[in-house]
């Protein structure tokens, strides 16, 4: 049984963005919406659209992640799940009481004392008084504010605020708990702690949608998820398989030598590519396969031992591997105006992900550069995802190098 | 959820329709009756927490305007009372079911602002805050009455048997309160304008009821137009005639009033449910 349903969502802001307007702007919008509609012209949609036709169905007691890059869309589907804003077509469906967390000290009232705000926000989220009262202890354990819980809220730090709003929102027994990024604030043990509260309510059988940029998190907490990218559905399905989309779609890009800036040097790079050692070009690769860089450089003059060096990076600083003229001293005796230069790798003992290659070239007495840096090419790693519960995320973000292995655990 | 309270979870479909159903709305204010309970107390506690003078607020207000009154138009103006009671029992029976409304305008219109916060990430029915605010001066209004019962041996006040009819004169008072607040509180929120004007229209609006005045300065033929347009005229006269005179209200000029004051409250809830639904777009 589904316990929330997006039914072809959209969502538009007005102008450009959520905002107030003044009596005199909306005089003329009117006017300019009546002056269209005499005419018989279509009405002109303006405004930003933030959710474009989005479909998706949360089975009840499911952990559901909304994962895209910033200003996706995630929030503002967070936010028509909450009844917080008002979707401009299609319809949102929901079975049950909604706790929604979202932003810093959600819904804590500066004001008032601690336990005040416990049954302020629990009657706001329309929860009975009963409730409230047996649950009272816990929420204040769970945020750490025994001593603080009499004063008002504004002498509080934001983390104990932040503590406060997770503590009323996670244990009041919600039945469909929605999260947005709370967790990227409050120190690691708190951080920790949620997520472990994260985990009883999933098995407790409460409907949990989770937005987070804490992708391990998401991993493990989440059985299925959505990607969505400028308000469209890219990708749903099981979490590993949105996930893996999701980090193949942030490191994936085209790199265009002819307009790059820095290839300006003495030398430059013309074309640059990646072959199998079968010599066929491609940009996929499994661990432990081979590769072959090939590239070719243009030069005013003709260069003596010219020195290349080749290195790869995941994205992060630190070059992985490193192939270099200047250290094995094998650099050509002369090459023309034109020339080619291939790197053959026999096995890349690499793990899944997006790895750059980059290329510069030095004179023969190493002391100066002929080219600088450069990002030539780029190329896939990706072997099955393991069964762990943070597979994914832990294979693409975790350590480069793959190495053959096996556990042999006694006691 | 295996609790019992959630055997039954309600279902809610969120659209874009722009139907407006009243059962709804009272459907949903009665279940998120704690909600408003809380905005109220909350209400209460913000407003006197951090005030030396604390709940003496509620008296000295009526006081201060009582003072006005008196030296300029029981004095200067010269109005009289009337009917054998003394201007300042005269005035205050009017200025205490006054304040309520006034200070239930003035807060309940600013209510959304204030919580603008809570809009951005939380649902409830939007109006709760509203009806939290107006709900929050009925203690103020309840000290005033007794400041005016135990004034009523010195200001000369005819109070009798028909002090019956104050539970029915504030229900009716809430009306036109609540009719005016809920649509400025909408209003507020999506163009700040109001909430400049509205203190300034709160005093317009205390001139242009009777007040310091008496009815019976308006022509009998007119009365009831008056009645009709300004929706607190007939209250306040009916707390005029228990709470001063010592008689009956009008019954005539109170029915135009609830008439006039109901059809606004409806109006008032259309207005605030449509545009209820950018309020968390534009805060």
């Amino acid at each position: 049984m589904w316990s929330v349903k997006f039914e072809d969502v959209s969502k538009r802001y007005r102008k450009g963005g959520a905002k107030y307007s003044t009596i005199g702007s909306e005089l003329r919008d009117f006017a300019r919406r009546m002056g269209a509609r005499m005419r018989r012209e279509q009405e002109v949609l303006t405004g930003t659209l933030a959710l474009d036709h989005v479909s998706f169905e949360i089975e009840d007691g499911e952990s559901f992640a909304l994962i895209g890059p910033n200003g996706a869309g995630k929030s503002t589907a967070l936010r028509l799940l909450a009844r917080i804003s008002v979707p401009t077509g299609g319809v949102v469906r929901g079975r049950g009481r909604v706790g929604a967390l979202m932003e810093v000290g959600s819904g804590v009232h500066t004001e008032l004392t601690g336990r005040e705000n416990i049954w302020l926000y629990g009657s706001i989220l329309g929860i009975p008084r009963a409730e409230i009262r047996r649950r009272f202890d816990e929420i204040v354990g769970f945020a750490e504010i025994e001593r603080a819980i009499d004063t008002p809220v504004k002498y509080y730090s934001s983390g104990m605020q932040l503590r406060l709003g997770f503590a009323i929102a996670a244990h009041l027994e919600p039945d469909i708990f929605v999260v947005d990024e709370a967790l990227s604030v409050g120190d690691a043990a708190f951080q920790e702690k949620c997520v472990e509260r994260m985990g009883k309510l999933v098995r407790d059988g409460t409907t949990v949608l989770f937005v987070s940029h804490d992708l391990s998190a998401v991993e493990s907490i989440c059985d299925r998820g959505i990607m969505i990218d400028q308000g469209r559905d890219i990708t749903q399905g099981p979490i590993k398989d949105v996930l893996a989309h999701y980090l193949t779609f942030v490191e994936e890009r085209r790199i265009d030598l002819a307009s790059h800036r820095w290839n300006v040097g003495t030398v430059r790079v013309m074309t640059a590519s990646c072959h199998g050692l079968d010599g066929e070009e491609k940009y996929r690769f499994a661990p432990g396969e081979g590769i072959e860089v090939r590239m070719t450089f243009e030069a005013p003059r003709e260069l003596e031992r010219p020195n290349v060096t080749v290195t790869m990076t995941d994205g992060r600083p630190g070059a992985i591997v490193e192939c270099s003229m200047v250290e094995d001293g094998q650099a050509p005796t002369l090459v023309g105006r034109q020339w080619e230069c291939r790197l053959r790798i026999d096995s890349l003992p690499l793990r899944s992900r997006l790895y750059q290659v980059w290329a510069e070239v030095q004179e023969a007495n190493g002391r100066g550069q002929l080219m600088d840096w450069m990002e030539v090419s780029n190329f896939r790693v990706d072997a099955p995802a393991g069964a762990g519960p943070h597979a994914v995320v832990t294979a693409a973000l975790g350590g480069p190098v793959a190495v053959p292995y096996r556990w042999d655990v006694r006691s | 959820m295996t609790t019992a309270t959630h055997a039954h979870p309600e279902e809610f479909a969120f659209d874009g329709s722009r139907r407006i159903s009243y059962r709804r709305v009272l459907r949903e204010v009665v279940a998120y009756r704690e909600c408003i309970w809380s905005f109220a107390i909350r209400s209460l506690r913000v407003r006197y927490k951090q005030a030396i003078l604390g709940v003496a607020w509620a008296v000295v207000q009526p006081l201060a305007f009582l003072t006005v009154f008196v030296l300029v138009f029981g004095g200067v103006a010269g109005i009289k009372g009337g009917q054998g009671v003394s201007y300042a029992a005269f005035a205050l029976s009017a200025l205490v079911p006054w304040q309520f409304v006034s200070s239930g305008i003035s807060n309940g219109g600013d209510a959304l602002i204030q919580d603008a916060g809570l809009l951005r990430k939380v649902y409830f029915p939007r109006e709760a805050p509203v009806l939290g605010a107006v709900g929050s001066y009925i203690p103020d209004f309840a000290i005033g009455l007794i400041l005016l019962l135990i004034a009523a041996p010195i200001t000369g006040a005819h109070i009798g048997w028909h002090l019956v009819f104050v539970p029915l004169l504030f229900v009716a008072i809430i009306i036109p309160t609540l009719a005016i607040a809920v649509p400025i509180a909408a209003f507020a929120l999506h163009y700040r304008d109001f909430k400049y004007a509205l203190p300034f229209a709160v005093q317009v609006g205390l001139f242009a009821s009777p007040v310091a005045y008496p009815i019976t300065q308006i022509g009998h033929s007119w009365r009831w137009l008056y009645a009709l347009v300004n929706p607190v005229a007939g209250m306040l006269e009916g707390f005029r005639h228990v709470l001063a005179l010592g008689v009956s209200p009008d019954w005539g000029l109170l029915g135009l009033s609830t008439l006039s004051s109901t059809v606004l409250l409806l109006l008032g809830f259309r207005i605030f449910k449509k545009l209820e639904r950018e309020f968390a777009d534009i805060v």
